[in-house]
């Protein structure tokens, strides 16, 4: 690669080159000033508005990079594209909140001499996840996974504090080399039968006529079970209870906003650059037939959500009752993407925005209150409604939006998917769908009724938030009830984000 | 059945082998020992399909580091060769089916699937052209690779850390 070639190839990865090299600076940082830490975190923020920057400036403008000497057409292993672009901001600022969040987190406060480490280990995931959503070469794929798993693995036992931290590491850890070592094996079936990595190659050399259309299917499986594994769909969700409940909260509420998100855009552009020939004129895709994604995910979709809903019925300890609710809350996603359309994508597109304000919003709160109470259980929670009541009124909020009620934005992200469904003429899963919707009311609505309905025996002391965490907490809940009657921007947003390169 | 089916066969039974004996032993020592095997055999089969160089990576980094360094770990670990490790098994049928189902699939669509190949002399050496191919087009892999050992690194070091309470 000659020097020309390699700067152009290089201004199309900007935003990764600016997230590498603040976490270098991080760690260098960290090294020199020992005895200053306190402004990694700004550090860490910089960075982040930097690429975000960037990110914002690669808008509506598409492009391959990094072509190998064998792939045709330029296609190469980074894509740019608007739908790369729009999850890559999406990481960005989620990762903006999340330092945010770390400040007011004892958990981390806690571990303050370590606070370099634990902000380079925050740059790796970003970096695996952004590099994720743009990648469309199969060992990219895999690396930027691992990048982003293996910071994940060490965040999820970060605090060393308590047993359970650990026991959470542990368990991410092996579920996720299993998943991995599947999913590589997937990967290595593809390469064998087509004999090239990149996704845009993938797609012709499938519709090859006598292609082996079961070893074809296998491989896809395999593959699916990498990314069910992040997305923490069924059947492999068994991790996601047990990390969430162990994690510090802030890892937990990054990880089931951003690393689901990173998860969902690689299955998209997976699904959409190796699987879809064209894109009828209504917005359908019309899929090579070598595998039936279609069933596949239905099946899968419904059975996340099921699951996900019922088991949260049961569960007394709220970190954990959110852990399901964010696998039912990949099922309802995962809808989105059955119907195989531009609709379909539009509407998981404004889901994850909402999706992400309500669910932060949740865990910041939950995290407010165990600063206080050092407990996440529910009946702790009996009270508090009168004991904080800001603290009180805002996660209520986000709960009713997390159910799907209107006037919240939850309600939208939910109508577009419904929508989308009964327009692709699915109406059996809109249905399970909406039942599932009813059934997630119970659970939230018993958070509200232990916070409001039910006495406490012994007075609760009250739970004054500073101001910094009130502005905090008014970012996540202005947009949640605004989006619920306003939504039009996200929605223009959503529908100008989903091209990818080549389709 | 030429000469390089008989030399696969049999590195690829040392392989399986002694990495069911690695999963199966009881002492911690005999289990490392056991896995100098494996990595033994992966590097044959290396050699058997012309990858000189990742070959001798493979017993140079595997066996001559890592195993070393496994083997240091547990000799200096005080009395974890006499820890009694579980290895019990449970459910032995449902897994048997399921392996047995899942083997016999494997097994089928791997007999049955036209494999891309490409009929080319093996080169003299791939050393040259793999260091071209690395720093060349998969460039942005190799630095990745890169951040990623970094990541690892650190990881490593906050995990084994101790923590002042």
């Amino acid at each position: 690669m000659d020097a020309s070639l390699l700067t152009e190839n290089l201004s199309y990865i900007l935003p990764e080159i600016v997230i590498s090299a603040a976490l270098i600076i991080i760690v260098l940082f960290d090294l020199i000033f020992h005895n200053d830490k306190r402004i990694i975190p700004y550090l860490a923020v910089a960075g982040l508005a930097v690429a975000g920057f960037f990110i914002i400036d690669q808008f509506s403008f598409e492009g391959s990079a990094f072509a190998t000497s064998s792939s045709a057409n330029n296609f190469g292993m980074i894509t740019v594209d608007n739908f790369g672009s729009f999850f890559k901001l999406f990481v960005v600022c989620v990762s903006i909140l999340i330092v945010f969040f770390s400040f007011s987190s004892e958990e981390i406060q806690k571990t303050f001499d370590r606070l370099g480490e634990y902000y380079a280990l925050i740059f790796g995931m970003i970096l695996g996840m952004i590099i994720l959503v743009s990648a469309s070469d199969l060992i990219l794929i895999y690396l930027a996974l691992e990048l982003l798993s293996l910071s994940s693995y060490v965040l999820a036992g970060f605090t060393k504090l308590r047993d359970r931290n650990s026991e959470a590491s542990l368990k991410y850890l092996i579920f996720g080399g299993v998943s991995s070592g599947l999913m590589l094996f997937g990967i290595s079936i593809i390469y064998g039968m087509t004999g090239t990595t990149n996704l845009y190659l993938i797609n012709p050399l499938l519709q090859a006529p006598n292609l082996n259309l079961i070893t074809v299917s296998f491989a896809m499986i395999l593959i699916f079970t990498g990314i069910g594994y992040k997305i923490s769909s069924a059947p492999f969700h068994f991790w996601t209870p047990d990390v969430y409940e162990g994690a510090p909260i802030v890892i937990t509420a990054f990880l089931s906003v951003a690393s689901k998100a990173a998860g969902f855009a690689l299955l998209i552009r997976l699904i959409k650059t190796t699987f879809v020939t064209f894109t009828s004129p209504d917005g359908y895709w019309q899929l090579i037939n070598a595998f039936d994604w279609q069933a596949l995910l239905i099946i899968i979709s419904i059975f996340t959500m099921t699951l996900g809903n019922f088991t949260a019925l049961w569960q007394n300890n709220l970190k954990r009752m959110l852990a399901y609710s964010s696998i039912a809350h990949a099922g309802y996603l995962l809808l989105g993407l059955v119907v195989m359309s531009d609709q379909g994508l539009t509407a998981i597109l404004i889901y994850f925005v909402f999706y992400a304000l309500m669910n932060l919003g949740a865990f910041y709160i939950i995290m407010l209150i165990a600063n206080k109470t050092g407990s996440e259980e529910i009946d702790d929670y009996t009270g508090l409604g009168s004991a904080a009541p800001f603290l009180g009124v805002s996660l209520a909020i986000f709960l009713v939006s997390l159910t799907g009620l209107p006037p919240t934005a939850g309600f939208i992200g939910k109508l577009y998917i419904f929508i989308a469904l009964v327009d692709a003429k699915m109406i059996a899963v809109a249905i399970i769908a909406l039942l599932n919707t009813v059934v997630s009311l119970y659970y939230y609505v018993r958070v509200l009724k232990h916070m409001y309905l039910q006495k406490s025996d012994s007075p609760k002391d009250a739970i004054l938030p500073s101001t910094g965490q009130i502005l905090f907490i008014l970012i996540l809940l202005v947009p949640t009830l605004l989006f619920g009657v306003y939504f039009t921007p996200i929605v223009t947003f959503a529908k100008n984000s989903i091209s990818l390169l080549g389709f | 059945m030429t000469i390089y089916d008989i030399i696969f066969y049999l590195f690829a039974a040392i392989t399986v082998l002694s990495a069911f004996l690695v999963v199966t032993a009881k002492n911690i020592v005999h289990s490392a020992f056991y896995l100098l095997f494996t990595f033994f055999g992966v590097a044959g089969l290396y050699v058997l399909l012309g990858a000189d160089f990742i070959a001798i990576v493979q017993i140079m980094v595997y066996v001559g580091g890592i195993l070393i360094l496994l083997l240091f770990g547990v000799m200096l670990t005080n009395k974890i060769t006499s820890v009694e490790i579980k290895s019990g098994t449970i459910h032995v049928l449902p897994a048997v089916i399921g392996l047995g189902l899942f083997a016999a699939f494997v097994l089928s669509t791997m007999m049955t699937t036209k494999w891309k190949s490409n009929p080319a002399e093996l080169p003299f050496t791939t050393v040259y052209d793999l260091g071209y191919i690395l720093i060349n087009e998969y460039v942005l892999i190799f630095e990745l690779l890169g951040i990623l050992l970094l990541i690892a690194l650190i990881g490593a070091a906050s995990i084994a850390r101790k923590d002042k309470e």
